[in-house]
Formats: structure tokens, C-alpha cells, sequence
């Protein structure tokens, strides 16, 4: 969804300004937590038809 | 246009002084050339690839009368070979920079999308969903590019690059590979499955891992453009920012060597067969698994992660007797690329390599597709294709967006900084200079057209200027007197 974007366009993102140097690795737990977040996001993409989604994409090559 | 040179490694004529400063330092231009896919779901009537692709261009082509255009921060947009859109970022001299261009242009590419998807919606129904995948394969088994360009000295002859350069580029795939999902299960990077000849002039045809053809977009007796193919498109902001300096380090010593007119070392690195090490790296998870036969005779097991010790090693090294490459990179700290990259090996040395799924796309990939799997029992094939392909969705997707949302893939440049790079070329390349000429030209009406190397103002009045030196970035008296007769 357009709305998607704007989320990550404007959504709150802690890490967003730091520097390569200053970005701590996440702890396990974070991680996890962050993991299932991301799994109940993704719900909306598991109820659409996967095979006319991946058979739609047919380009036609290049470089 | 710089002529086309591919065999000559030495000047045919003095440089001047400029130039010969710039060929004796470390500095680089760097450049990301992406060719995104297309398709559209949910549609009442079929909609393919060339129709899409046409439908999100044809703002540019009401506009600029062409599908080839540069926008106001320096950078190409055209619509390529296979209905391709295409982006190539403007002249960077740090990887940092590049890495807001390449941002800038999954921006542009996002809105030429949801325009694009507005007008479909109109003729094709209101649940039309334009896709618009930075990735590079589709579901037939056609593959694209992501293209990375260095400035390279020319004294540095092509085949040394393609036997030094090479080793490094198939096995630093463990940390910039983007991972796909497929038939065959899940493998490091996108392209393995369509690369095989090491070295080759021609694109479309072939699948190389280096392009010779030798375009320098700058002073050819001076320099070359190194084109690499072999490289995934990255999501992951680290990962774009990372295979741009540590391929900058490991040319920095193939030149010095160079410079210095002797072996740097890495010739013995060569791989027999470097698809058959391609398809290796690609197919080992682990990193440490694989085994190379190497061009000497010799065996070098260990896998992806025992070659990169050895770059590594000599970029470390390298670095400590030539401190000066610090300064190379105005805005990247060439010692922390270094401290990161030996991580990247210790990590996956220590069996843990899943701690790297907030930077690496592959391994971000993987760990989810495995925890969705272990929530929901096992999914098909189509569905893991599905999440894959939603990842690389800059128009439409879901999954990579809500990963940088929860944390889940860190980012090292935030909305702002792509929205600023949209607007804004870098200001220590020619980029620059294009730019403001865009910019200007097209406020005031004029017509008008660029390449790499040219400015040319057809109305109201003809002019041209060249612009050779991508490192100059300064207003001539000529270039003010062009952009004077636009009023």
C-alpha cells in the first residue's frame, strides 16, 4: 500500500540519523520482539495469491 | 565523447597537472547503476512489463520528449533494454553519497509508480497494484542488473583487475548478497544462477561478472571506468555502503601496486573456474563451507570468508604503511569500513552469522522466511517467492519497510537524507554542475540534453561544453556564460 511508504517515510526510525560507528548491534531479545512485529506486519501480504503475484513478474531482460 | 580504449594501459600523451595529481592520489568516483523490474497485480485486464514501464515514463516523456533523461541531482533516469526503468546515480566521491543517490532514486522510481498506478487504476481497476522490484530476477528466469562503477587508474591493466579483482568481488558476496528464494531452495545471492563468463565487452547477451568495455567518462589516457556486474541489489543500506568501500580499499592497493610497478599479492587468489566459485559461495550458508581450486594449483578451503581474510589482511596492512587512504573518502571512516568488515568475517567465523540479519540482506531474508515458518508450519514455494520479491518492492512492498520500521534492519540514512539527495547532486563532483544546468534549464523552459561527459543547450540558443574531469566541480567562466543565456 501507498500508506506503507509514508509510514517509513515519516515513521519514528531510532537508528535513522546515526552514524555507521555509533549503530550498537541489536540484542537478541530486541531482535526477536522486532522479528514477530514484522511477522504480524506482514500478515496482509500472506492473504493475497502468492502464485499470481510471483507469475505477474515476467520481464523481458536487459543490461 | 571520450574515445574508446580498451587495450592501452599508458598515456599516449602528458597529463596535465591536474589530472596527474588525480591519477597519484587514492581518491575515487563511484557510481550505482540499478535496473528495477516491473509488474502489476490485481489488475482487470493484463498489464505487461513494457506497458507498465511505458505507463510510469510518460510523465518524463511529455516532458523531456525522451525516455533518457538526467534529473536535478545529477543522476540518469531512463527506461533501459526489457523495459527496464533505470537509474544510475550521479558521479559520488564517497560511498556514503552514493548510497543517498541510489535512495534518491527508489524515490523516484516509488512515485513514478504510484502515478503511474493512479492513471492504470482509471482504465484497470480500482485494486491495480503497480511493483516496482529492486531486484534482479524474475519469476521466468530473466535476470538484471545492479551495476557498480570505479574510476580506476589506467595504469592498472584489465586483465590484472579481472584476476586480483575478481576472488574478492565473487566471495565478498556473503555480506552484500541479496538472497533469493527459489525451486532450488534458498541461496547467498540473486545472480549466481545467471553469471558464468568471468570478463566480457558485451551485456545483454552475455552474463559477466566485469565489463570491460571501456567508457571512462573521463580523460581516457588517465583513467578507466571499472564496470562491475556481478553485485545483488541491495536493500540494506549498510550493504550498499559497504561493497562500495571495501571494493574502494582492495582497488587502492591493486593501483599502489601498480603505481609501484609491482605484484600486489592478490594474483595468486585467482580462482580455475570463478562461475564454479560463484555458484559455491552462492550455495554456502555458512560461509566457511565452500572450497576453491585456485588458478595455481592450489586449494583454498574455508569458504567465501577465508578469501575475504585475505583482502582483508591486505587492506589492513595496506592502510597502516599508506595513511593517507584515510583521507580518500571525504565522508566515510575508512578505519571503521575496515573494523566492520572484520566483524562481518569474526561473525561468521563464530557460527552466528544470524546476528548480521539487521545488515545483511541475505540473512535478514533467510531468518524471516524461518521465522514466518515456524509460526505458520511450512510454506510453498510461491509464498517464500512472494515475501522475497515484496522485499525488493520500492513502489508497493510491505516486508522491508516494516523491517526498518520495527528494527529489524538498521538504516544509516534517514528519509531526509534521500529527499535531500533527490534535490541536491554532491558538490565536490561535476554532479554538481550537471545538476544546477538541469535544474536551471528546465525552470526556464529551455531544450536541452546531457550525457556523463556534455551539456548541450539547444534553445533559444546552441551551446555545449564537455565536462571531462569528474572531479571538477567548479563553475567556469563557460559554464556561467551557458547558463547566462538561458535568461
Amino acid at each position: 500500500m501507498p500508506q506503507e511508504f509514508e509510514q517509513i517515510r515519516t515513521a519514528d526510525q531510532p537508528q535513522e540519523n546515526e552514524e555507521s560507528t555509533a549503530v550498537a548491534g541489536v540484542r537478541t531479545g530486541d531482535a526477536a520482539d522486532a522479528l514477530d512485529a514484522v511477522l504480524d506486519d506482514i500478515e496482509s501480504v500472506l492473504e493475497t495469491n502468492a502464485e499470481e503475484y510471483v507469475g505477474s513478474f515476467v520481464q523481458k531482460g536487459g543490461e | 565523447m571520450p574515445q574508446l580504449r580498451d587495450s592501452g594501459n599508458h598515456s599516449t600523451a602528458p597529463l596535465d597537472g591536474r589530472t596527474r595529481s588525480e591519477v597519484d592520489a587514492f581518491t575515487r568516483i563511484f557510481g550505482i547503476e540499478t535496473e528495477y523490474g516491473v509488474s502489476v497485480t490485481g489488475a482487470d485486464a493484463p498489464c505487461n512489463s513494457g506497458q507498465t514501464a511505458m505507463m510510469m515514463f510518460q510523465p518524463i516523456v511529455a516532458r523531456s520528449r525522451s525516455t533518457n533523461t538526467y534529473i536535478e541531482n545529477g543522476s540518469r533516469l531512463y527506461l533501459d533494454v526489457g523495459s527496464h526503468p533505470e537509474y544510475a546515480t550521479a558521479e559520488a566521491r564517497d560511498p556514503m553519497d552514493a548510497l543517498a543517490l541510489d535512495m534518491a532514486g527508489e524515490l523516484v522510481m516509488h512515485d513514478l509508480a504510484m502515478d503511474a498506478q493512479r492513471r492504470l487504476r482509471a482504465s484497470h481497476g480500482k485494486r491495480t497494484m503497480v511493483h516496482v522490484f529492486k531486484n534482479n530476477a524474475d519469476s521466468a528466469g530473466h535476470s538484471f542488473g545492479c551495476h557498480e562503477n570505479y574510476l580506476v587508474r589506467r595504469f592498472v591493466p584489465l586483465t590484472v583487475i579481472e584476476h586480483e579483482l575478481l576472488p574478492f568481488l565473487i566471495t565478498r558476496q556473503i555480506f552484500t548478497g541479496a538472497g533469493r528464494v527459489g525451486e532450488r531452495g534458498f541461496q547467498v545471492t540473486q545472480r549466481a544462477d545467471f553469471l558464468d563468463e568471468a570478463v566480457s565487452s558485451a551485456t545483454t547477451r552475455s552474463r559477466p561478472m566485469v565489463n570491460t568495455r571501456d567508457e571512462p567518462h573521463a580523460d581516457p589516457d588517465a583513467f578507466r571506468r571499472l564496470h562491475v556486474i556481478i553485485g545483488d541489489s541491495n536493500r540494506s543500506q549498510w550493504a550498499t555502503m559497504m561493497k562500495l568501500a571495501t571494493t574502494h580499499l582492495v582497488l587502492c592497493v591493486i593501483e599502489q601496486a601498480g603505481r609501484e610497478g609491482r605484484e600486489s599479492g592478490f594474483a595468486r587468489l585467482a580462482f580455475v573456474d570463478p562461475g564454479a566459485a560463484n555458484h559455491a559461495v552462492s550455495r554456502d550458508v555458512s560461509g566457511v563451507g565452500a572450497t576453491f581450486d585456485m588458478a595455481d594449483g592450489g586449494v583454498i578451503s574455508g569458504g567465501a570468508v577465508a578469501m575475504q581474510e585475505r583482502y582483508l589482511v591486505a587492506v589492513e596492512r595496506f592502510v597502516e604503511d599508506h595513511p593517507e587512504v584515510v583521507a580518500s573518502l571525504p565522508r566515510t571512516d575508512v578505519h571503521d569500513v575496515i573494523r566492520q568488515w572484520r566483524t562481518v568475517l569474526e561473525t561468521f567465523g563464530s557460527g552466528d552469522a544470524d546476528v548480521l540479519a539487521d545488515r545483511v540482506d541475505w540473512i535478514c531474508k533467510r531468518r524471516l522466511f524461518d521465522a514466518l515458518q515456524a509460526r505458520t508450519g511450512r510454506l510453498s514455494t510461491s509464498r517464500l517467492e512472494q515475501l522475497d520479491m515484496d522485499y525488493h518492492d520500492v513502489a508497493n512492498g510491505t516486508v522491508y519497510a516494516s523491517l526498518c520500521r520495527r528494527g529489524g534492519m538498521r538504516t544509516m540514512l534517514g528519509p531526509d537524507a534521500a529527499d535531500h539527495a533527490l534535490r541536491t547532486p554532491p558538490s565536490d563532483t561535476r554532479a554538481v554542475l550537471r545538476g544546477r544546468f538541469v535544474r536551471e534549464a528546465k525552470a526556464r523552459g529551455a531544450r536541452y540534453s546531457c550525457d556523463w561527459t556534455r551539456l548541450t543547450l539547444m534553445a533559444p540558443q546552441h551551446s555545449e561544453m564537455v565536462l571531462l574531469d569528474p572531479f571538477d566541480f567548479e563553475e567556469s567562466e563557460r559554464f556561467r556564460r551557458m547558463l547566462g543565456s538561458l535568461d
